[in-house]
């Protein structure tokens, strides 16, 4: 006989939860941030950038995430009509975002419970977070840089013309965690992996404008609270100048709001988020008694007449394990497992192999 | 393909285009009840029982090969199969189709009659579970079916149907019974069509493939 029957406790089915860097080509660290000139001066530039980890027009380059602007008024984009008011491309977005999260039209988003009409979202490749976001694993640097900037930082002895944040969200130090139609929500603050900074707020929130925002991780969300974003660095901002009266471009008539916020991580050069999977797979475990499968049908261990070729084989049959088959009851071979080295199998040998088989 | 890492035991399983059809189907075909083991690319020949450092040794030569990874035809692997027979053993049993090749007309037939030797003290004999027969391309019959065997298992195996596509079936009988097509697309500007049969032994594990050729007639 050259088929054995599995007893009901050797097919195990297994759900491991896997977790990787977000990034393409499991790079840890985001540091280089570039966009697309083309993406940006088509009609999804208006609501969107699509960020690349690479120069785009390379064959290597996959978009990361995207970064937009939603203002509850419609503040820092052009009205789709003159005579609508209100009505862009960022109330649009803020009310995507809401229809999203909240569920609710009447409600507005709120960040550590301190109303914010405007954010920024960072909505990651789907490709890249897989299944999830793995919170607790978020480290993210964004920086705002202007030369008229003259922040006092305190200790440096120095004045400087950036500002910048660490930020992670509150998993590690959250009691409970609130579920919305989104799924799990954490609060975006300030410190590093491990540890909250606790010198604006004893909860790592800003000052007076809440928390820095929120993470989604069931659907790859990132909001980040721009009222937070915009406070004096004393109040743990940024200073990020956010236009939110109508109309795209800033008084330089050069910068836009989705052009303030990819510059946050541009210029920040740190991001670093890993994604969460849940992987099913069967788990086979074969066994083979001592006084089976000793012998082979293999043509070279016979002489043409069936003779086994060794004479030291007839009382000492051996047998080499190359290949393991997994079959159905009619004998169809369903799956294959091949050993990495030959496993030899005798009469004084048993064998244990253990075949996993991922879905 | 490649070869695998062999400074640890590792296993690397991988659907077969069967495994995957069957999947796909999703009706419960699927599921796995038995295996087998195999020692495909092994060459015996290697063994060598007058190594000069005895016992030990004589398998060095096959214990330390690389070995390739799987592939997922189904036909081209698990050849070789391990079998359990009674130690002190001497002569393995080998099948005897009474052919060594077969080529049919489009729309002929042809009955085997598998013979097993050596086997349970027989110089030959027909085995009492029958035998498995694998044909690699089931486009190329028109009909594949096995008699004499009246297990469920063995009805329903030779009952079922494939998805006309270029993937395996079997059968199970004493008696294999094939009729070639008669489907002339099949051969595009040929003038043959070529695959394999294998059967095997239910009882014994003895294994054997022959090349079946299909020749168009009009």
């Amino acid at each position: 006989m050259s088929f054995k029957r599995f007893d009901p406790q050797d097919v195990v089915i297994s759900a491991e939860s896997i977790s990787t860097p977000v990034w393409s080509g499991n790079i840890t660290t985001l540091d280089t941030f570039v966009t697309s000139s083309t993406q940006i001066g088509g009609p999804s530039g208006e609501y969107y950038f699509n960020v690349y980890q690479s120069d785009p027009t390379g064959s290597s380059a996959r978009v990361q995430f995207s970064v937009t602007y939603g203002n509850k008024d419609g503040g820092g984009s052009l009205v789709y009509n003159p005579i609508v008011p209100g009505k862009s491309p960022s109330s649009t977005i803020y009310g995507q975002y809401r229809s999203l999260v909240l569920g609710d039209e009447d409600t507005d988003f709120s960040f550590g419970n301190i109303p914010s009409d405007h954010f920024y979202a960072i909505s990651i490749d789907r490709a890249r977070y897989k299944e999830k976001l793995l919170p607790g694993t978020l480290d993210l640097v964004i920086k705002y840089q202007d030369d008229s900037l003259n922040i006092y930082v305190p200790g440096d002895g120095a004045n400087k013309n950036f500002a910048e944040l660490r930020l992670i969200d509150n998993s590690q130090v959250a009691s409970t965690v609130t579920f919305t139609d989104a799924g799990r929500e954490y609060e975006l603050i300030s410190g590093s992996l491990g540890s909250v900074y606790t010198g604006k707020n004893s909860n790592g929130y800003s000052a007076n404008n809440g928390s820095y925002g929120k993470l989604y991780p069931d659907i790859g969300v990132i909001l980040l609270n721009a009222s937070a974003l915009e406070a004096e660095a004393s109040d743990g901002g940024v200073v990020l100048p956010v236009k939110k009266d109508a109309g795209v471009l800033h008084s330089d008539g050069i910068t836009t709001n989705l052009q303030l916020g990819y510059d946050l991580f541009a210029k920040g050069q740190s991001f670093r988020v890993q994604s969460e999977e849940t992987v099913s797979s069967n788990f086979v475990f074969v066994r083979a008694r001592n006084n089976e499968f000793n012998y082979s049908s293999n043509p070279s261990l016979i002489t043409g007449s069936g003779e086994l070729r060794h004479n030291v084989m007839i009382n000492s049959p051996q047998s080499y394990v190359t290949s393991v088959g997994l079959y159905n009851d009619n004998n169809d071979l369903l799956a294959i497992a091949k050993l990495s080295r030959p496993l030899l199998k005798d009469f004084t040998k048993e064998s244990l192999i253990r075949v996993k088989l991922d879905y | 393909m490649g070869y695998l890492d062999n400074s640890i035991v590792t296993v690397d399983a991988i659907l077969t285009k069967k495994g995957r059809e069957l999947l796909a189907r999703g009706d419960g075909s699927f599921k796995i009840t038995q295996f087998a083991l195999a020692d495909d690319e092994i060459d015996y020949t290697l063994y060598n029982p007058l190594h000069p450092s005895g016992s030990a040794l004589y398998g060095e030569a096959i214990e330390n090969m690389p070995l390739l990874e799987a592939f997922p035809d189904e036909t081209q692997i698990m050849k070789y199969k391990l079998v359990t027979l009674p130690r002190g053993t001497s002569k393995l049993p080998i099948l005897d189709l009474g052919f060594s090749a077969i080529t049919l007309k489009q729309g002929a037939s042809v009955a085997i009659t598998p013979q097993t030797l050596n086997f349970q003290g027989a110089t030959s004999t027909f085995e009492a579970s029958g035998y498995t027969a694998t044909i690699a391309d089931v486009r190329v019959l028109n009909t594949f079916s096995g008699v004499g065997i009246n297990t469920e298992e063995a009805e329903q195996l030779n009952s079922t149907t494939t998805l006309g596509t270029n993937v395996s079936k079997n059968v199970i009988g004493t008696t294999i019974n094939l009729t070639s097509t008669t489907i002339n697309t099949l051969f595009g500007s040929r003038t043959r069509l070529q695959t394999t049969l294998t059967v095997i032994g239910r009882d014994s594990g003895a294994r054997l493939t022959i090349p079946v050729t299909i020749t168009k007639t009009n």
